[in-house]
């Protein structure tokens, strides 16, 4: 039967590209390769394939090869959670699935009803986890509003920023966490919000929230911007144009150079990021694996949102290697212990209440004159607590 | 800064956008009671045509480049190439078909364009620096308004005088009028059947990239899924406007824009995000106080 599915699998061209050995472990990739997921899932998948690379090349997990079999889910949420049944029928030990919270949870839930690990790739919405799959699933990235808590701190610190402005896509629910960081840890780092806004990534025009932070009596100085690409370029381009030159602060999902014509000459722009993509980050690991991504796929990381997908093999299959099993449980205990567990990125902790990073190591990107690069890096002074997250 | 210009320069530039996509989807509606729902799919076909085509992240000017007094007529013609080009390929085979049917083929014309555009581009949405200058603002009876939002207000009120001088004063237009009331007759009586539809299509077309120019100058991006959300408020503006109804689908069009402005500029802040809910809570209760929409043409009943 499972050799019937595999050929089936192979005739519906969703063949596995390594075929698995019955003594290998078999890691399950539910992610977008067509669609428009597929522009954040493929490089994230690609950096899990190096790390997976590194592992066997080194003589693999408990001995065993790691070899891992996918289903593309189409950037279709009804598809992701048929991709994800299919791979466990096909054997896979643990999934990985879409970038994002809404694409990827139907797999990962799917994972969860198995009794099988799940990664999301970069989701950074706390129910991406215990909250909102259930107590096997993860995700390597750094939680959201611990972006919007890094702006807030860093710019009163940093750049003597008083009067913050909150600028809110309202389309996900990863624009939502930024903002709620933010508003969480500017007051406490002594600025003040002077006004808020909310707008539609798919806004054909954003004139009437513009025309409001003109009738400001005094320009802010810096606007909190949660949103995320194409929405958040065509915002920045309005802003700008129209003659506001506060300090734009922003969430990691603005991050790469690909979309800087939108906003000519871009200045005074900040994006906290977990690497930088630009071979200037302040910890030369990142840099080497930047290199080695660029060699192993033709291509530079377009964003930061590569990093993740590195991350979350090495920190399951060290998980694993202390556990002895892949079994979903033993591995879920034994990375609910790790404390400040160190990793190309910075340390990355996990706890039997978050799956996520409540706090971490954030690259400061700044764009000058249209030109992005590392001017530091900030770790915000208390983990984002857990009320703030579930907000 | 004087509050009352301000919104009102806002209101008819977001309006202007709506009445000119509501217009293209209008005048296809009016000859041959089609909804086509592949509009937005034109729009972003033709935003896309500026760059060059490529997966890469980054993207590279190809028509962009060109001098505006170029590129807009090539533009223009590339729009009213590609309506012409679905009708001939999809439309005109079914003349016969029922409106739903061809609805149907409307919704999955655009698909197969929405998904080529993925294939060749990629899924990743691109910037395109068009005619920057034009965000800059200008001082306008005390209202601080992008260049651009004027030339907007501009370009619809020109596009629809334009269009009414069309339909009122040659004989295609007296061709597309008669065919708008009834399309049996009008052939009965000598009108060319092809012609009215093939120009209706052109005429679309071009609206289409007319509002493509307008929403990469406002927006600067490119995003496969762009026409989606412009072509539900249009096709919206058009029921409100009375189905087949050229002056309505136009007043619609500005009605939406205004009431989406003023709903973002006077709700509170906990009530702003659900400012399309509100909106469309207004569409309802216009229908429901005028089923057959505000401006209904005197064609439009035995049909809907």
């Amino acid at each position: 039967m499972k050799r019937f599915l595999t050929t089936t699998a192979m005739v519906m061209g969703l063949a596995p590209a390594a075929m698995a050995d019955d003594g290998d472990i078999v890691i399950g990739f539910a992610t977008a390769q067509s669609g428009w997921v597929q522009a954040y899932d493929a490089p994230a998948t690609a950096a899990a394939r190096i790390r997976i690379d590194e592992i066997n090349a080194a003589g693999g997990l408990l001995g065993r090869q790691i070899s891992w079999i996918e289903s593309d889910t189409k950037s279709d949420q009804a598809q992701a959670a048929s991709s994800g049944l299919q791979l466990i029928d096909e054997g896979a030990d643990m999934l990985i699935v879409s970038c994002d919270y809404d694409f990827g949870a139907p797999a990962a839930l799917a994972a969860e009803s198995a009794g099988l690990n799940s990664f999301f790739l970069c989701a950074e919405d706390i129910k991406a986890g215990i909250q909102g799959v259930g107590p096997n699933s993860f995700s390597a990235s750094v939680l959201a509003a611990v972006q919007g808590a890094t702006m807030a701190e860093w710019s009163t610190a940093e750049r003597d920023v008083q009067t913050g402005y909150v600028l809110l896509d309202t389309t996900i629910e990863y624009n939502k966490g930024i903002c709620d960081g933010f508003e969480w840890m500017f007051p406490k780092a002594g600025g003040e919000i002077v006004g808020s806004d909310t707008f539609l990534n798919g806004d054909a025009s954003i004139a009437s929230q513009i025309t409001r932070i003109k009738s400001l009596e005094e320009e802010p100085d810096a606007i909190m911007l949660c949103s995320y690409i194409p929405g958040a370029a065509s915002a920045v381009r309005q802003i700008r144009a129209a003659g506001i030159n506060s300090v734009i602060l922003n969430g990691s999902a603005v991050d790469g150079s690909y979309w800087l014509d939108a906003a000519p000459d871009l200045s005074n722009f900040i994006v906290p990021v977990q690497g930088s993509i630009y071979g200037d980050d302040t910890r030369p690991a990142v840099n080497e694996f930047r290199d080695a991504f660029e060699a192993a796929t033709g291509a530079g990381p377009s964003s930061t949102y590569v990093y993740p997908g590195y991350l979350l093999i090495d920190l399951w299959a060290k998980a694993v290697e202390r556990a002895g099993t892949v079994e979903a449980s033993a591995v879920t205990a034994e990375l609910e212990k790790m404390t400040d567990e160190p990793t190309t990125f910075g340390p990355r902790s996990f706890s039997d209440e978050i799956h996520h990073q409540n706090s971490a190591e954030m690259q400061i990107i700044e764009i000058t004159n249209g030109t992005p690069g590392v001017i530091g890096s900030w770790t915000i002074s208390e983990p984002v607590p857990l009320d703030v997250l579930l907000q | 800064m004087n509050a009352i210009p301000q919104l009102f320069f806002d209101a008819m530039s977001l309006g202007g956008i709506y009445a000119m996509a509501a217009l293209g989807i209008a005048l296809i509606f009016g000859v041959m009671n089609l909804v086509n729902f592949a509009h937005g799919e034109y729009i972003a076909f033709c935003v896309f045509a500026l760059i060059v085509p490529s997966t890469d992240a980054v993207a590279v000017l190809f028509l962009g480049k060109a001098p505006a007094l170029l590129l807009i007529p090539i533009l223009l013609a590339l729009g009213a190439a590609i309506a012409v080009a679905s009708e001939f390929v999809v439309f005109r085979h079914m003349r016969k078909a029922t409106p739903v049917a061809m609805m149907i083929s409307s919704f999955a014309l655009g698909f197969v364009i929405q998904n080529s555009l993925l294939l060749i581009y990629g899924s990743r949405p691109k910037a395109i620096s068009l005619w920057p200058d034009l965000n800059k603002p200008v001082s306008v009876i005390g209202a601080s308004v992008p260049l651009l939002q004027i030339i907007v207000i501009l370009a619809t009120l020109v596009v629809v005088v334009a269009l009414a001088l069309l339909l009122k004063k040659t004989k295609i237009g007296l061709e597309m009028r008669a065919a708008a009331e009834n399309f049996t007759m009008a052939r009965l009586l000598g009108v060319r059947a092809n012609v009215v539809i093939t120009g209706a299509f052109a005429l679309s077309g071009a609206l289409a990239a007319a509002v493509a120019m307008i929403m990469v100058t406002q927006t600067g991006v490119a995003d496969i899924r762009m026409g989606g959300q412009i072509m539900l408020v249009a096709f919206i503006a058009t029921v409100i406007g009375g189905l087949g109804s050229l002056p309505g689908a136009v007043a619609a069009g500005f009605l939406i824009g205004a009431a989406s402005v003023i709903l973002q500029a006077f709700l509170p802040l906990d009530a702003r995000p659900f400012r399309d809910a509100f909106l469309y809570t207004f569409v309802i209760v216009i229908l429901l106080v005028r089923p057959q929409g505000l401006f209904a043409a005197h064609s439009a009943k035995p049909r809907v």
